[in-house]
């Protein structure tokens, strides 16, 4: 009966997408170019794109780039005190190293940017939305636009989803190179430079929901999700990684296992601090490695727990948590709510501290 | 031989047993309750290959998870199941107090994730970056830079090839268990005959 549903859904795809519009406009306001992505249910049996190895990475200067973004994306810590503020290295959320279908592929996003903002009437970039990351999940300061590293991680992502495309099209030979100020911006626009076949096989509209983009969206769950509940999950499942305080794990100073709240995690302005983000996340991705699987109500349930903890500040705040709170929350988080006897956000960490 | 070595050392833990009052010495001194664990072990937890593994280099709450869990089958080992029930009292944090305080004579040189691309050789690539067409994620993930360990999860640089082996096949046959989840049996689970063998070459060697 849900599977019928979800594949009549599926196949009203203008539906899903007006269903998704409607409810990003309820959004309170976010200019920090991280408004919620849209996020579709998982499809049985769903072929996702196939990416070249690494090994494929060509030698030159463009390939350089491309490797630098995966040496960025997955030793993250490389640029801490530079432009990042916490223990987390990008390809903590995003497994494979931003290659994983349905963990928020580098691939998928690449080719949904640049993004078109109603609210803002602004659209924003690729490299502005890879700047949102390090403003608020890496809890920094992002590097300037057409900085080496935003050109590198955006190379690297350009290279895995046009390899993959590529591909599938039957198109051989290396993905084609393109100048810093193309590869920033990202692929979602009609002057892309794209070979022709691939321009023919699909649409701008298309190729920025490839399947496996973003992470799958789960039912809201039957009971109210509940940090109590939560808990339970947390201590049965997650702490052993992650630690009793949620510190995560350290190895030769490598946070291999990450830090989910405190002050060495994403902050308050991070899309994970958003317990449906959150448990979509957890739903498809964790424990790591899959060995069992979390029930949809455990895993709002721990999301919910994970994010009723401090963590640093959100950098928009200006002070005020209940104006803040007003502007940019009330969104299916606790910024601002009293947990335990403490208002969250009154107590918040500093915002891009240096490691010392 | 076996049996003798049994019964010297239960008549040493229960003598020491007696004065188990006495606060757990951090490092440096063997407790008597490890003296045991000399013989297959080493006095410095260095290994006797193939009777015992290294323990140095392993973290006290390692090797006390892993004491307790021969105690309660949940890891299987003919050996290994009669020594851990002589620990009794605060034996095993003792056990574990001084063999995790031991340093391992070859040191490992770190290399950090993300710092190499490509990799000639597929069981380094394993190592670093998994192979998720089939689940796996990379070893170094939860073991740490060059497989270091720390906390629950085990240091595999240096070890013993034989042992990581034999602990690989029996995350597969499930005669070692305790894994939160059944998450390391289902990485061992997906290992082909020939990457068990590779990877425990692999960590072995690392340097």
């Amino acid at each position: 009966m849900k599977y019928s549903a979800m594949l009549l859904l599926a196949a009203m795809g203008l539906l899903t997408v007006q269903a998704q519009a409607s409810s990003t406009e309820q959004v309170p306001e976010r200019p920090d170019k991280q408004a919620p992505l849209p996020s579709f249910p998982k499809m049985p049996d769903q072929a996702y794109l196939t990416l070249r190895p690494l090994s494929a990475i060509p030698d030159g200067a463009f390939g350089d780039k491309v490797r630098l973004g995966y040496q960025l994306f997955v030793n993250t810590q490389q640029l801490r005190d530079k432009y990042v503020g916490n223990e987390l290295n990008c390809a903590n959320c995003h497994m494979d190293a931003g290659r994983k279908a349905n963990a928020s592929p580098l691939w998928g996003a690449y080719f949904a940017y640049p993004a078109y903002r109603k609210k803002d009437d602004k659209v924003s970039s690729f490299e502005e939305r890879i700047q949102g990351c390090f403003n608020y999940s890496m809890n920094g300061k992002a590097p300037a636009s057409g900085s080496p590293e935003l050109v590198a991680i955006s190379a690297y992502a350009y290279w895995l989803g046009m390899g993959g495309l590529m591909d599938e099209a039957k198109i051989s030979g290396p993905v084609p190179e393109l100048s810093d100020a193309e590869l920033v911006k990202g692929a979602k626009r009609e002057d892309f430079p794209l070979p022709e076949i691939l321009a023919k096989a699909m649409t701008v509209e298309q190729r920025a929901n490839l399947p496996g983009r973003g992470y799958p969206e789960i039912p809201k769950p039957e009971l109210a999700y509940s940090p109590e509940r939560g808990k339970e999950v947390y201590v049965a499942h997650c702490q052993t990684c992650h630690g009793i305080e949620g510190q995560g794990q350290a190895i030769a100073g490598v946070y291999a296992l990450p830090p989910l709240w405190g002050p060495k995690s994403y902050n308050w302005g991070a899309g994970m601090h958003r317990v449906n983000t959150a448990a979509f996340f957890i739903y498809e991705n964790m424990p790591f490695g899959k060995s069992m699987q979390l029930t949809n109500q455990q895993a709002w349930d721990v999301a919910a727990y994970i994010n009723s903890h401090e963590r640093p500040q959100d950098p928009r705040s200006k002070g005020d948590v209940k104006q803040a709170q007003e502007k940019y929350h009330n969104d299916s988080d606790y910024y601002g709510l009293s947990v335990d006897g403490k208002v969250l956000g009154t107590e918040s960490y500093p915002v891009f501290p240096k490691k010392s | 031989m076996k049996i003798t070595t049994l019964v010297i050392s239960l008549t040493l833990v229960s003598g020491y047993a007696a004065a188990s009052d006495a606060p757990v010495q951090p490092t440096g001194v063997m407790p008597p309750s490890a003296q045991l664990c000399v013989s297959c072990h080493g006095a410095q937890g260095e290994g006797i290959e193939p009777l015992g593994p290294r323990l140095a280099g392993l973290s006290s709450e390692y090797i006390s998870t892993q004491l307790h869990h021969f105690q309660q089958g949940i890891r299987q080992n003919a050996t290994m199941m009669p020594m851990a029930m002589t620990l009794q009292g605060d034996g095993i944090e003792q056990v574990a107090s001084y063999f995790s305080a031991q340093q391992v004579k070859t040191p490992v040189t770190p290399v950090i994730r993300g710092k190499q691309v490509t990799f000639a050789d597929d069981t380094a690539r394993l190592a670093y970056q998994g192979d998720w067409s089939r689940g796996l994620p990379a070893c170094v993930t939860c073991h740490g830079p060059s497989a270091l360990g720390g906390g629950l999860f085990p240091r595999l640089a240096g070890q013993q090839a034989s042992y990581i082996k034999t602990q690989l096949l029996a995350w597969q046959d499930g005669t070692r268990k305790g894994d939160v989840d059944g998450m390391m049996a289902n990485v061992a689970n997906k290992l082909t005959a020939a990457e068990v063998d590779a990877l425990a070459t692999y960590f072995a060697n690392l340097k």
